[in-house]
Protein backbone atom coordinates (compact mmCIF):
# COMPACT_ATOMS: atom_id res chain seq x y z
CA UNK A 1 0.00 0.00 0.00
CA UNK A 2 2.61 2.37 0.84
CA UNK A 3 4.38 1.42 -2.83
CA UNK A 4 1.40 2.12 -4.30
CA UNK A 5 1.08 5.71 -2.64
CA UNK A 6 5.22 6.19 -3.25
CA UNK A 7 4.89 5.37 -6.95
CA UNK A 8 6.65 7.76 -9.38
CA UNK A 9 3.39 7.66 -11.48
CA UNK A 10 1.75 9.50 -8.75
CA UNK A 11 4.79 12.11 -7.36
CA UNK A 12 4.77 12.70 -11.39
CA UNK A 13 0.78 13.91 -10.96
CA UNK A 14 1.47 15.28 -7.83
CA UNK A 15 4.50 17.55 -8.97
CA UNK A 16 2.69 18.96 -11.78
CA UNK A 17 -1.10 19.44 -9.87
CA UNK A 18 0.34 21.12 -7.33
CA UNK A 19 2.91 23.37 -9.28
CA UNK A 20 0.08 24.73 -11.27
CA UNK A 21 -2.08 25.70 -8.27
CA UNK A 22 1.28 27.89 -7.28
CA UNK A 23 1.86 29.35 -9.97
CA UNK A 24 -1.83 30.28 -10.44
CA UNK A 25 -1.74 31.27 -7.09
CA UNK A 26 1.25 33.09 -7.99
CA UNK A 27 0.23 35.69 -10.98
CA UNK A 28 -2.64 37.43 -9.11
CA UNK A 29 -0.44 38.73 -6.09
CA UNK A 30 2.61 38.73 -8.35
CA UNK A 31 0.83 41.38 -10.49
CA UNK A 32 -0.33 43.40 -7.11
CA UNK A 33 1.80 43.28 -4.35
CA UNK A 34 -0.23 46.45 -2.43
CA UNK A 35 -3.37 44.33 -2.39
CA UNK A 36 -1.17 41.26 -1.40
CA UNK A 37 0.41 43.49 1.38
CA UNK A 38 -3.15 44.27 2.78
CA UNK A 39 -4.18 40.18 2.25
CA UNK A 40 -1.67 39.93 4.82
CA UNK A 41 -2.15 42.63 7.26
CA UNK A 42 -5.93 42.00 7.23
CA UNK A 43 -4.83 38.22 9.08
CA UNK A 44 -3.19 40.54 11.64
CA UNK A 45 -0.93 37.84 12.47
CA UNK A 46 2.67 39.40 10.89
CA UNK A 47 4.77 41.71 12.68
CA UNK A 48 4.36 44.91 10.46
CA UNK A 49 8.37 44.88 9.53
CA UNK A 50 7.35 41.29 7.80
CA UNK A 51 4.48 42.43 6.04
CA UNK A 52 6.23 44.41 3.00
CA UNK A 53 8.66 42.27 2.57
CA UNK A 54 6.61 38.93 2.76
CA UNK A 55 4.30 40.59 -0.23
CA UNK A 56 7.14 41.33 -2.19
CA UNK A 57 8.83 37.72 -2.04
CA UNK A 58 6.53 35.51 -1.37
CA UNK A 59 4.64 35.78 -4.54
CA UNK A 60 8.02 35.08 -6.16
CA UNK A 61 9.22 32.04 -4.21
CA UNK A 62 5.35 30.72 -4.66
CA UNK A 63 6.07 31.03 -8.81
CA UNK A 64 9.54 29.51 -9.04
CA UNK A 65 8.82 26.61 -6.97
CA UNK A 66 5.61 26.02 -8.38
CA UNK A 67 7.28 26.02 -12.13
CA UNK A 68 10.23 23.77 -10.27
CA UNK A 69 7.71 21.53 -9.60
CA UNK A 70 6.14 21.59 -13.11
CA UNK A 71 9.26 21.38 -14.68
CA UNK A 72 10.54 18.20 -12.40
CA UNK A 73 13.64 19.98 -11.26
CA UNK A 74 15.04 20.84 -7.40
CA UNK A 75 11.46 18.98 -6.57
CA UNK A 76 12.48 18.14 -2.99
CA UNK A 77 13.45 21.49 -2.41
CA UNK A 78 10.52 23.03 -4.05
CA UNK A 79 7.76 20.43 -2.23
CA UNK A 80 9.70 21.24 0.94
CA UNK A 81 8.95 25.45 0.59
CA UNK A 82 5.22 24.54 -0.27
CA UNK A 83 4.62 22.46 2.86
CA UNK A 84 5.95 25.31 4.46
CA UNK A 85 4.48 27.76 2.82
CA UNK A 86 1.20 25.45 3.39
CA UNK A 87 1.46 24.95 6.53
CA UNK A 88 1.88 28.99 7.38
CA UNK A 89 -1.55 29.70 5.46
CA UNK A 90 -3.33 26.69 7.31
CA UNK A 91 -1.90 27.93 10.04
CA UNK A 92 -3.09 31.89 9.80
CA UNK A 93 -6.36 30.99 8.69
CA UNK A 94 -7.12 28.21 11.29
CA UNK A 95 -5.99 31.08 14.04
CA UNK A 96 -8.38 33.37 12.36
CA UNK A 97 -11.38 31.37 12.34
CA UNK A 98 -10.69 30.36 15.84
CA UNK A 99 -10.70 33.88 17.02
CA UNK A 100 -13.82 34.90 14.71
CA UNK A 101 -12.16 37.30 12.45
CA UNK A 102 -13.47 36.30 8.95
CA UNK A 103 -10.54 37.57 6.45
CA UNK A 104 -10.41 37.36 2.90
CA UNK A 105 -7.94 34.79 1.98
CA UNK A 106 -5.98 36.30 -0.58
CA UNK A 107 -5.23 32.88 -1.99
CA UNK A 108 -5.92 33.11 -5.72
CA UNK A 109 -7.31 37.55 -5.57
CA UNK A 110 -5.88 40.36 -3.97
CA UNK A 111 -8.85 42.44 -4.48
CA UNK A 112 -10.86 42.50 -1.33
CA UNK A 113 -14.71 42.02 -1.99
CA UNK A 114 -17.60 43.10 0.37
CA UNK A 115 -18.52 39.81 1.43
CA UNK A 116 -21.12 39.12 4.68
CA UNK A 117 -18.95 37.42 7.80
CA UNK A 118 -20.37 34.33 7.50
CA UNK A 119 -19.51 33.88 3.10
CA UNK A 120 -15.79 34.78 4.61
CA UNK A 121 -16.03 32.30 7.61
CA UNK A 122 -16.96 29.45 4.60
CA UNK A 123 -14.32 30.17 2.99
CA UNK A 124 -11.76 30.10 5.20
CA UNK A 125 -12.78 26.43 5.83
CA UNK A 126 -12.52 25.68 2.55
CA UNK A 127 -9.71 27.03 1.83
CA UNK A 128 -8.29 25.41 5.23
CA UNK A 129 -9.38 22.08 3.62
CA UNK A 130 -7.80 22.66 0.27
CA UNK A 131 -4.72 23.71 2.31
CA UNK A 132 -4.83 20.22 3.43
CA UNK A 133 -5.06 18.06 0.37
CA UNK A 134 -2.74 20.66 -1.40
CA UNK A 135 -0.15 19.97 1.50
CA UNK A 136 -0.78 15.88 1.23
CA UNK A 137 0.29 16.02 -2.31
CA UNK A 138 3.66 17.62 -1.04
CA UNK A 139 3.99 15.22 1.45
CA UNK A 140 3.47 12.12 -1.24
CA UNK A 141 6.73 14.02 -3.31
CA UNK A 142 8.88 14.47 0.00
CA UNK A 143 8.09 10.99 0.84
CA UNK A 144 8.56 9.57 -2.59
CA UNK A 145 11.64 11.57 -2.88
CA UNK A 146 13.12 10.08 0.50
CA UNK A 147 11.77 6.93 -0.48
CA UNK A 148 13.56 6.69 -3.31
CA UNK A 149 17.37 8.43 -2.11
CA UNK A 150 16.39 4.76 0.39
CA UNK A 151 15.99 2.65 -2.52
CA UNK A 152 19.32 3.65 -4.17
CA UNK A 153 21.43 4.07 -1.04
CA UNK A 154 21.24 0.37 -1.24
CA UNK A 155 21.02 -0.21 -5.03
CA UNK A 156 24.69 -0.96 -6.33
CA UNK A 157 23.12 2.04 -9.17
CA UNK A 158 23.45 4.55 -6.69
CA UNK A 159 26.22 6.46 -8.69
CA UNK A 160 24.81 6.42 -11.59
CA UNK A 161 21.80 7.46 -10.15
CA UNK A 162 22.45 10.44 -8.30
CA UNK A 163 22.37 13.49 -10.25
CA UNK A 164 19.32 12.33 -12.13
CA UNK A 165 17.24 15.61 -12.74
CA UNK A 166 14.47 15.66 -9.41
CA UNK A 167 16.58 13.29 -7.71
CA UNK B 1 20.38 8.35 5.05
CA UNK B 2 18.81 11.01 2.79
CA UNK B 3 21.48 13.39 2.04
CA UNK B 4 19.63 17.19 3.17
CA UNK B 5 22.35 19.34 2.07
CA UNK B 6 22.25 19.77 -1.52
CA UNK B 7 18.58 20.17 -1.08
CA UNK B 8 18.87 22.90 1.51
CA UNK B 9 21.09 24.51 -0.66
CA UNK B 10 18.40 24.10 -3.07
CA UNK B 11 15.94 25.64 -0.89
CA UNK B 12 18.18 28.38 0.15
CA UNK B 13 19.00 29.06 -3.35
CA UNK B 14 15.13 29.08 -4.47
CA UNK B 15 14.89 31.92 -1.77
CA UNK B 16 17.44 33.81 -3.25
CA UNK B 17 16.11 33.95 -6.33
CA UNK B 18 12.71 34.74 -5.10
CA UNK B 19 14.30 37.78 -3.20
CA UNK B 20 16.20 38.75 -6.56
CA UNK B 21 13.31 38.50 -9.21
CA UNK B 22 10.93 40.63 -6.25
CA UNK B 23 13.62 43.55 -6.19
CA UNK B 24 13.73 43.51 -9.94
CA UNK B 25 10.12 43.13 -10.39
CA UNK B 26 9.11 46.10 -7.64
CA UNK B 27 11.89 48.56 -9.33
CA UNK B 28 10.01 48.05 -12.69
CA UNK B 29 6.80 48.04 -11.18
CA UNK B 30 4.10 50.61 -12.40
CA UNK B 31 3.67 53.23 -9.92
CA UNK B 32 0.86 52.15 -8.38
CA UNK B 33 1.73 48.36 -8.32
CA UNK B 34 4.99 49.27 -6.30
CA UNK B 35 5.54 48.38 -2.30
CA UNK B 36 8.07 50.07 -0.35
CA UNK B 37 10.43 47.42 1.15
CA UNK B 38 9.49 48.74 4.61
CA UNK B 39 6.08 49.84 4.92
CA UNK B 40 3.80 51.72 7.71
CA UNK B 41 1.35 49.69 8.38
CA UNK B 42 0.89 49.75 12.22
CA UNK B 43 0.13 46.65 13.79
CA UNK B 44 -2.94 45.08 14.88
CA UNK B 45 -4.38 45.95 17.73
CA UNK B 46 -2.92 49.56 17.32
CA UNK B 47 -5.54 51.32 15.53
CA UNK B 48 -7.05 53.92 17.40
CA UNK B 49 -10.24 53.21 19.00
CA UNK B 50 -13.07 55.38 17.24
CA UNK B 51 -15.43 57.37 20.09
CA UNK B 52 -19.30 57.20 19.41
CA UNK B 53 -20.15 58.91 16.32
CA UNK B 54 -21.02 62.95 17.04
CA UNK B 55 -24.20 63.64 17.45
CA UNK B 56 -26.70 64.15 14.59
CA UNK B 57 -26.90 67.75 13.90
CA UNK B 58 -30.07 69.62 15.39
CA UNK B 59 -32.25 71.31 13.40
CA UNK B 60 -30.35 74.42 11.26
CA UNK B 61 -31.06 77.76 11.15
CA UNK B 62 -31.10 77.79 7.50
CA UNK B 63 -32.14 74.99 5.22
CA UNK B 64 -29.08 72.40 4.79
CA UNK B 65 -28.61 71.88 0.78
CA UNK B 66 -30.72 69.00 -0.47
CA UNK B 67 -29.20 65.98 -1.56
CA UNK B 68 -29.01 65.53 -5.16
CA UNK B 69 -31.15 62.00 -5.30
CA UNK B 70 -31.73 62.16 -8.85
CA UNK B 71 -28.52 62.74 -9.81
CA UNK B 72 -27.50 59.58 -11.39
CA UNK B 73 -24.69 60.23 -13.81
CA UNK B 74 -20.55 60.92 -13.33
CA UNK B 75 -21.09 64.59 -13.94
CA UNK B 76 -19.20 67.14 -13.18
CA UNK B 77 -19.00 68.86 -9.58
CA UNK B 78 -22.76 70.31 -9.22
CA UNK B 79 -22.73 74.35 -8.37
CA UNK B 80 -21.67 74.25 -4.59
CA UNK B 81 -23.73 76.66 -2.52
CA UNK B 82 -20.86 79.16 -0.70
CA UNK B 83 -20.41 77.82 2.93
CA UNK B 84 -23.31 79.64 4.59
CA UNK B 85 -22.28 82.52 6.79
CA UNK B 86 -23.64 80.62 10.29
CA UNK B 87 -21.54 78.47 12.06
CA UNK B 88 -24.14 75.90 13.16
CA UNK B 89 -23.40 72.90 10.89
CA UNK B 90 -19.47 73.11 10.35
CA UNK B 91 -20.04 72.98 14.05
CA UNK B 92 -19.80 69.01 14.61
CA UNK B 93 -16.54 69.57 12.41
CA UNK B 94 -14.95 71.67 15.13
CA UNK B 95 -12.07 69.86 16.47
CA UNK B 96 -12.59 67.92 19.89
CA UNK B 97 -9.03 67.32 21.69
CA UNK B 98 -10.11 63.94 23.50
CA UNK B 99 -11.20 62.81 19.56
CA UNK B 100 -9.22 63.27 17.04
CA UNK B 101 -10.61 60.43 14.47
CA UNK B 102 -13.93 60.69 14.72
CA UNK B 103 -16.40 58.33 12.72
CA UNK B 104 -19.17 60.45 10.61
CA UNK B 105 -22.28 59.10 9.05
CA UNK B 106 -23.49 59.60 5.18
CA UNK B 107 -25.29 62.56 6.18
CA UNK B 108 -22.27 64.38 8.13
CA UNK B 109 -19.78 62.81 4.85
CA UNK B 110 -22.59 65.21 2.57
CA UNK B 111 -22.88 68.15 4.87
CA UNK B 112 -18.61 67.93 5.31
CA UNK B 113 -18.44 67.82 1.15
CA UNK B 114 -20.99 71.07 1.06
CA UNK B 115 -19.08 72.84 3.51
CA UNK B 116 -16.03 72.04 0.80
CA UNK B 117 -13.70 70.30 3.46
CA UNK B 118 -11.06 68.19 1.59
CA UNK B 119 -11.73 64.47 1.04
CA UNK B 120 -8.97 61.99 1.14
CA UNK B 121 -9.74 58.87 -0.69
CA UNK B 122 -7.41 55.67 1.08
CA UNK B 123 -8.72 53.50 -1.54
CA UNK B 124 -5.87 51.90 -4.35
CA UNK B 125 -5.21 54.32 -6.99
CA UNK B 126 -7.19 51.93 -9.67
CA UNK B 127 -10.59 52.49 -7.84
CA UNK B 128 -9.87 56.12 -7.12
CA UNK B 129 -10.15 56.40 -10.60
CA UNK B 130 -12.93 54.61 -11.33
CA UNK B 131 -15.19 57.16 -9.54
CA UNK B 132 -14.98 59.63 -6.39
CA UNK B 133 -15.78 62.45 -4.62
CA UNK B 134 -15.40 65.08 -6.67
CA UNK B 135 -12.25 66.69 -5.64
CA UNK B 136 -11.23 64.20 -3.46
CA UNK B 137 -7.24 63.89 -3.10
CA UNK B 138 -6.23 60.04 -3.98
CA UNK B 139 -4.08 58.98 -0.84
CA UNK B 140 -3.61 54.93 -1.86
CA UNK B 141 -2.40 53.73 1.70
CA UNK B 142 -0.80 50.69 0.69
CA UNK B 143 0.68 51.96 -2.72
CA UNK B 144 4.75 52.84 -2.31
CA UNK B 145 3.83 56.56 -3.22
CA UNK B 146 1.42 57.42 -0.49
CA UNK B 147 3.57 59.33 1.39
CA UNK B 148 4.30 61.36 -1.33
CA UNK B 149 0.88 61.71 -1.97
CA UNK B 150 -0.50 63.15 1.49
CA UNK B 151 2.88 65.67 1.00
CA UNK B 152 1.54 67.00 -2.26
CA UNK B 153 -1.85 67.05 -0.72
CA UNK B 154 -0.16 69.10 1.86
CA UNK B 155 1.54 71.64 -0.48
CA UNK B 156 -1.56 72.28 -2.72
CA UNK B 157 -4.09 72.14 0.29
CA UNK B 158 -2.13 73.63 3.14
CA UNK B 159 -4.48 72.31 5.61
CA UNK B 160 -3.91 73.52 9.43
CA UNK B 161 -3.45 70.98 11.80
CA UNK B 162 -6.64 71.52 13.44
CA UNK B 163 -8.34 71.72 9.89
CA UNK B 164 -11.12 69.01 9.70
CA UNK B 165 -10.66 66.28 6.68
CA UNK B 166 -12.31 63.91 5.62
CA UNK B 167 -11.08 60.61 5.11
CA UNK B 168 -13.19 57.60 2.96
CA UNK B 169 -12.58 54.24 1.63
CA UNK B 170 -14.95 51.37 0.83
CA UNK B 171 -17.00 51.06 3.62
CA UNK B 172 -18.00 47.79 5.59
CA UNK B 173 -14.86 46.34 6.66
CA UNK B 174 -12.36 48.03 5.20
CA UNK B 175 -9.58 49.50 6.97
CA UNK B 176 -7.61 51.67 4.78
CA UNK B 177 -9.30 54.86 6.10
CA UNK B 178 -8.09 54.39 9.17
CA UNK B 179 -4.73 53.06 8.49
CA UNK B 180 -4.64 56.58 6.59
CA UNK B 181 -6.06 58.59 9.72
CA UNK B 182 -3.51 57.25 12.03
CA UNK B 183 -0.55 58.00 9.84
CA UNK B 184 -2.26 61.43 9.45
CA UNK B 185 -2.33 61.88 13.27
CA UNK B 186 1.43 60.79 13.05
CA UNK B 187 1.97 63.98 10.58
CA UNK B 188 0.10 65.90 13.61
CA UNK B 189 -3.17 66.48 12.07
CA UNK B 190 -5.85 66.19 14.60
CA UNK B 191 -9.37 66.54 13.65
CA UNK B 192 -10.18 63.68 11.07
CA UNK B 193 -12.88 62.46 10.48
CA UNK B 194 -13.75 58.89 8.80
CA UNK B 195 -16.69 58.78 6.57
CA UNK B 196 -17.62 54.86 7.84
CA UNK B 197 -19.97 53.83 5.10
CA UNK B 198 -17.48 55.27 2.13
CA UNK B 199 -17.88 55.50 -1.58
CA UNK B 200 -20.43 53.00 -2.26
CA UNK B 201 -22.54 54.57 0.28
CA UNK B 202 -22.13 57.19 -1.77
CA UNK B 203 -22.20 56.23 -4.76
CA UNK B 204 -25.74 54.40 -3.75
CA UNK B 205 -27.19 57.94 -2.81
CA UNK B 206 -26.64 59.13 -6.17
CA UNK B 207 -23.99 62.05 -5.45
CA UNK B 208 -22.23 63.01 -7.56
CA UNK B 209 -18.22 61.94 -8.77
CA UNK B 210 -15.65 62.25 -10.62
CA UNK B 211 -13.35 59.76 -12.94
CA UNK B 212 -10.01 59.80 -14.00
CA UNK B 213 -6.57 60.64 -12.10
CA UNK B 214 -6.64 63.86 -10.05
CA UNK B 215 -5.71 66.98 -12.06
Amino acid sequence: MIRRLLHPWLTVRAQIALGAVFVAAALPKLADPPGFAEAIWNYQLAPAWLIHPAALTLPWLELLCGLALCLGVWTRAAAAWCAALLLVFATALSVNLARHHPVDCGCFRTQTRARSADERVADMRWAILRDLGLLALAAQILAAGAARRRDLAFSPETDTMEGSPGA
Amino acid sequence: MPKLFPDLMRALALLAAALVCAGLGNRLARADRKLDWTGWAPPAGLLPATPAPPPPPQAQAHPAAPEPAPLRGKGPRPPVAPAPPSPAPAAQFAPAPDAVIRDIASEAAWEAFRLRIPFLDARRSAEFQDGHVPGAWSVPVWEADAAARITEFEARANPAPLAPIAIYCSGGDCEDSRLLAKKLVDLGYRNLFIYRDGFPDWVKRGRPQERGARP
